[in-house]
């Protein structure tokens, strides 16, 4: 067993009746940035829910530094796994700052509402997701780009060693998409933060993962290195596509470009 | 350039650190001071008028030809109303919390109800003490409460199913008062309307006590829940994800505003739409992202003092049950709230 953090042994996952994942081993490699991809319902948010002790496994076990992670109380997984839900639904009439404050939650006592390293964190989140300059505006009054940026601040303020994000793109155009990735890259890669991403857009995916999980039928069909998995063939088999992977143009690395579109599914 | 949450001042003591809504404490000092005029012109109106001089100089303890009028007769009414008021405002500021729901009060989860159809069948079984009444409602409600939360409790719980359940087993409580209150003797069944429109008349200090003692045990929970309402205002995931557990904090906010109901309820009988509106009225004042504390108990506090000022006075020699007052004001602000509630969020509300 190596020595990593965050592990999956034997995950059996079910809302209900309906069992989504069934048997599935992980292991999330320190300081890299994993991303989970698959299509519609193929388990990889359940998986994240899971990770994060959203979800508690029907059998099997998610262990974080060794420990089960149900045996850990929440608020010490609070000060060691931050997790963006896919939907966060902010509390009415809050201010970005304050937004970013309630990430410091797991650190705070009662008596101690804001110290010196509140203060450190919240700055350093806001200064890094540029939300600095909306700290009086009201969460609901942002922009769909804003506001993903004010809760992404709020995640990192809570200071943790590894980072789950569900999805941490949708809603945004573009332009906002590739900040949000540079930013996750870029802690990752200064801090050393352990990322793990749910992302819809494959060749996203293929950009910014160290290591690249790919999910169908809530079994994991391929994982390692983009440049080492992603082929015609794998993403024909996880998304039943069509395709040509070719060199991309600025990095190098595998770009999946959709066949012909009277030939898609 | 230091860094702090907008709106927010720092206090700091040792190595202790609060944060402070500067608007909330504001707020909070404006309503003291109106409910300390209200107390004052409270006192002052009556059958007799008695002078404002005279009721300081009954209230710092000295001598005063007016003692009695105002000392006994419409001190302990006031009092009660106030406990009772702050009491309620504090309920609804926890349930509104926990059902994340602006419409939510003591009624919707059963505690109202639940006392009710508890005072009235004991009035109806012969227990006309008015000390042992509060103490059948305050069980009432408890009990009618604690049903709804074992019926919507199913792996966590739901707000939404939490409300439906609390509306359903009101209503079946409700019928069960009813049919007590036909089956009961006619006296009988006067008192229990008197009782059940919720009424500060003939209120004294035994009516405080349990409203007293209550509210100095529960003293220190409401600091921890200041804080642990912050954190139940989001989404389950993202509390989760903070460190919050939610099942317990839930519970014990929800445990909290039963608890002051049921013994507010005991004090005055069921006065309606304080415990719904002195929360909203509050939050609107503070702009604070979670309903205040302080704010929801002093808003009720003046309510309920404002209304029995009116119900005493309005139509004089005749007093009106409070309960009137507050439901004449209520009834249309929560028409307002329904409305704006859909319009704003497409009728799912």
């Amino acid at each position: 067993m190596t020595g990593n953090r965050l592990r999956a042994e034997g995950l059996v996952l079910t809302y209900e009746d309906r069992t989504v994942v069934d048997g599935l081993d992980l292991e999330i490699p320190d300081g890299q940035v994993t991303v989970v991809i698959g299509p519609n319902a193929c388990g990889k948010s359940t998986l994240l829910r899971a990770l994060g002790r959203l979800l508690k496994p029907r059998r099997g076990a998610v262990l974080l530094d060794g420990t089960e992670l149900s045996r850990i109380p929440t608020r010490r997984v609070a000060q060691k796994i931050g997790l963006l839900p896919q939907t966060p639904v902010p509390p009415e009439g809050i201010t970005v700052s304050e937004l970013v404050t309630r990430g410091r939650q797991p650190h705070h006592r009662w008596w101690q509402q804001w110290t010196e390293a509140d203060e450190k964190a919240v700055g350093e989140a806001m200064d890094r997701t540029a939300t600095a300059d909306l700290a009086e505006r009201l969460i609901d009054e942002l922009s769909g780009g804003q506001r993903q940026r004010a809760w992404i601040a709020m995640a990192l303020a809570q200071d943790t060693d590894l980072l789950l994000l569900d999805e941490p793109t949708t809603y945004l155009d573009i332009a906002h998409q590739v900040e949000v990735l540079d930013l996750v890259r870029q802690l990752n890669r200064e801090r050393g933060r352990t990322v793990v991403a749910v992302l819809h857009d494959l060749n996203q995916a293929a950009r910014y993962a160290d290591h690249l999980i790919a999910m169908k039928a809530g079994r994991i069909v391929a994982q390692g290195a983009p440049s080492d998995i992603i082929t015609a063939d794998l993403v024909h088999e996880v998304f039943g596509l069509t395709s040509v992977v070719v060199p991309d143009p600025v990095t190098g690395g595998p770009l999946v470009v959709p066949g012909a579109p009277w030939q898609c599914g | 350039m230091t860094i702090r949450p907008s709106g927010f001042s720092v206090l700091r003591a040792g190595r202790g650190s609060f944060l402070l809504h500067r608007r909330a404490a504001l707020v909070a000092t404006v309503l003291g001071a109106a409910l300390a005029v209200t107390a004052v012109v409270y006192l002052c109106v009556g059958e007799s008028f008695v002078s404002p001089t005279e009721v300081v100089r009954v209230l710092a303890g000295r001598p005063s030809p007016d003692e009695f009028v105002v000392g006994t007769l419409r001190m302990p009414r006031l009092v009660v109303g106030l406990l009772a008021g702050a009491a309620f405002g504090l309920a609804g500021a926890f349930i509104q919390t926990v059902a994340r729901n602006p419409l939510a009060s003591p009624d919707v989860i059963g505690v109202t109800h639940g006392a009710g159809a508890a005072t009235v069948a004991a009035m109806t079984f012969g227990v006309t003490a008015h000390t042992a009444l509060p103490y059948v409602a305050i069980l009432g409600g408890t009990a009618a409460a604690a049903l709804v939360y074992v019926f919507a409790w199913r792996r966590g719980l739901h707000a939404t199913r939490f409300v439906l359940i609390g509306i359903g087993i009101s209503v079946a409580l409700g019928s069960l008062t009813q049919l007590f209150v036909t089956k009961g003797d006619y006296l009988v069944a006067q008192q229990a309307k008197v009782w059940l429109t919720g009424s500060l008349n003939g209120r004294g200090y035994d009516h405080a006590v349990p409203l007293a003692v209550i509210s100095l045990v529960l003293m220190p929970a409401l600091f921890w829940a200041a804080r642990a309402q912050r954190t139940v205002s989001f989404d389950d995931d993202t509390a989760t994800a903070l460190g919050v557990r939610l099942g317990r904090v839930r519970l014990c906010l929800i445990v909290l505003g039963v608890v002051l109901a049921s013994v507010a309820t005991g004090a005055t009988g069921p006065v309606d739409f304080v415990a719904l509106l002195a929360p909203q009225i509050a939050r609107r004042l503070t702009r604070t992202a979670q309903i205040p504390l302080v704010g929801s108990a002093l808003t009720g506090a003046l309510i309920m003092a404002v209304a029995d000022l009116l119900a005493r006075k309005l139509f004089s020699p005749i007093e009106l049950p409070v309960g009137v007052f507050t439901a004449a004001v209520g009834a249309p602000y929560l028409m307002w709230l329904i409305v704006r509630t859909r319009s704003r969020s497409g009728g799912a509300a």
